[in-house]
């Protein structure tokens, strides 16, 4: 009788014991499952963020190698250049004494160095959207399709949008005229069109830029599918990564494409950022 | 006789309660289309054998019949039927290679229990339980579901367990094999005509963690959904 109400409770026991470790096996995957999901998270959390860094960090040495080599080509091409215009000049006085043939070959070199110091002018320009800096999108914008018409017959709308559009940060302000310049370059280029239309949307929470051509347009899907994706588009997705915005491909019904990119709005922290000299030589900060 | 029935089912509500809710994740199993997934299906057979059996069990305990040797039939079905599910769910194939030959191995062994526990084993007047298939039973089986956590925790595919219906369903059955392990050798004792080993109350345990265990694999069912398991 003794024996087997000892067994009894060993029985009890054991079951007990068995059923507890049940219990803990049960509740250790379920807390140890959710703790290295939370770590796997953080882990890809990180990594986003560090690739963004990189790309961040890719954009601001290529802005700054621009305004380096604007810089040398301004400093030491464009000196050299008006002190070569300036000895042209002291030259020139005394070759009128000498002949004719002299004379002319004497304005001839004038004119091209009078040339070449505006071509470096225009390039260093270029190389660094002063307007941009100085006025704001809207003014940059306007500055950048007056000098793409001139030479050719194109029509290039602007609409700034109906009210005035407030500063906004460097680095947006940069990353959306980048932007503008490769659509509009890319209308140009593949397009075939004759009129493009750029417009700049603001609202609540995002500025919109809408660049609208009536060329031959493209699918929008191929880009999905990789099979489109030259240098410009592809820069595009990597200046609205580290900005969140996004971008959107479509076909017109009349033909040609339409490229829509919104950009959040960020903080209004700092939105008149102090004009730059453009050719400071200090890191951009984007 | 439905006397009789009535008069059983007070005398014994536990096991007579974990005859009927059985019923509950059969018919859940059908709402939720569950039966969708190859280990689920399987779970429905086992669940419709364990009603019969049970039912016929629990006929044969109303009209004071020897039951016992649909109880040790029932030990090769559960066997190969709740590995089986597992034949689906391990995605390491080195593993499932090992599950079709144990259940193989293991049904003749219960075979041999069975004979080597009656030896006349046409008398089912006096048959009685399995000595050691209950106890492997149970130890095979809390093996393969330790093993599967560890896939789960390894391979970090399911995001959230507590949505997860197999998970619930290898909780249930683990803290069902998990009860039964002590439990399991006296019961060959314990339930013979001329008791030889009075367990007491011991003896509704596995009944109580059937009730559980059933309890546990439903709430698993419900949470199946068709849609999420087809886009896996
Ligand atoms: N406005 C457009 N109209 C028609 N096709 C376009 C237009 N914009 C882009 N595409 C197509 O998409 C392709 C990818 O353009 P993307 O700007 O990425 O590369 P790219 O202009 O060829 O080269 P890169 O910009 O690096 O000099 C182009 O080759 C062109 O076929
Ligand atoms: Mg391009």
């Amino acid at each position: 009788m003794q024996d087997t109400e000892q067994m009894k409770w060993a029985l009890l026991i054991g079951t007990l014991a068995m059923l507890m470790m049940a219990f803990f096996v049960i509740s250790f995957v379920i807390y140890y499952q959710k703790k290295k999901f939370e770590e796997e998270k953080k882990l890809n959390e990180i990594e986003k963020n560090y690739s963004k860094l990189l790309l961040d960090t890719a954009l601001n040495s290529e802005e700054t190698e621009r305004r380096r080599i604007a810089q040398d080509l301004h400093d030491d091409i464009g000196t050299m250049l008006s002190l070569t215009k300036l000895s042209l000049n002291q030259l020139s006085k005394r070759i009128t004494e000498n002949g004719e043939k002299e004379d002319q070959i004497m304005r001839k070199a004038q004119s091209l160095v009078e040339e070449t110091i505006l071509h470096v002018r225009r390039i260093t320009r270029e190389l660094v959207p002063t307007t941009l800096e100085r006025f704001g999108l809207a003014e940059a914008i306007d500055e950048f399709i007056h000098k793409l018409e001139e030479g050719n017959n194109l029509t290039i709308c602007f609409q700034p949008g109906e009210e005035e559009l407030p500063r906004q940060g460097q680095k947006i302000e940069l990353t959306l005229y980048r932007i503008m310049q490769e659509l509009v370059n890319n209308a140009i280029k593949h397009g075939q069109c004759s009129k493009i239309e750029i417009s700049l949307e603001m609202s609540k929470d995002f500025i919109g830029l809408r660049v609208a051509d009536n060329g031959i347009g493209f699918d929008p899907d191929m880009i999905k599918e990789g099979k489109l994706a030259g240098l410009g588009l592809l820069g595009i997705e990597s200046r609205l990564a580290i900005v969140n915005g996004t971008v959107q491909y479509s076909k017109n019904a009349t033909g040609g494409s339409t490229a829509l990119t919104q950009i959040p709005m960020q903080a209004v922290s700092n939105s008149k950022p102090e004009p730059l000299h453009p050719f400071r030589r200090e890191r951009v900060t984007l | 006789m439905l006397q009789k029935y009535l008069f059983y089912f007070q005398y014994d509500l536990l096991s007579s309660i974990s005859v009927i809710i059985t019923l509950v994740p059969i018919t859940l199993i059908y709402q939720r289309k569950a039966y969708a997934d190859p280990s689920f299906r399987l779970l429905l057979l086992f669940l419709l054998v364990k009603l019969i059996i049970d039912l016929l069990m629990f006929h044969c305990a109303a009209t004071r019949v020897n039951n016992l040797v649909l109880f040790n039939v029932t030990i090769i079905f559960r066997y190969i039927l709740m590995s089986g599910m597992f034949y689906y769910k391990f995605e390491n194939k080195q593993v499932t290679k090992f599950i079709m030959p144990l259940s193989v191995g293991f049904s003749f062994f219960t075979l041999w229990d069975i004979w080597y526990c009656n030896p006349d084993i046409l008398n089912l007047h006096l048959h009685q339980i399995v000595k050691y298939s209950l106890t492997v039973e149970s130890l095979l089986m809390i093996f393969w579901i330790l093993l599967y956590f560890k896939e789960l925790i390894g391979s970090l595919k399911v995001p959230n367990l507590l949505t997860f219906p197999f998970f619930w369903i290898c909780s249930g059955l683990l803290l069902y094999y998990s009860s039964l392990i002590f439990i399991a050798p006296t019961l060959h004792y314990a339930t013979q005509w001329d008791v030889r080993l009075d367990i007491g109350l011991l003896d509704r345990i596995p009944y109580i963690f059937d009730i559980i265990s059933i309890t546990l694999i439903s709430l698993g069912i419900s949470l199946f959904s068709a849609r999420y398991y087809a886009r896996h």
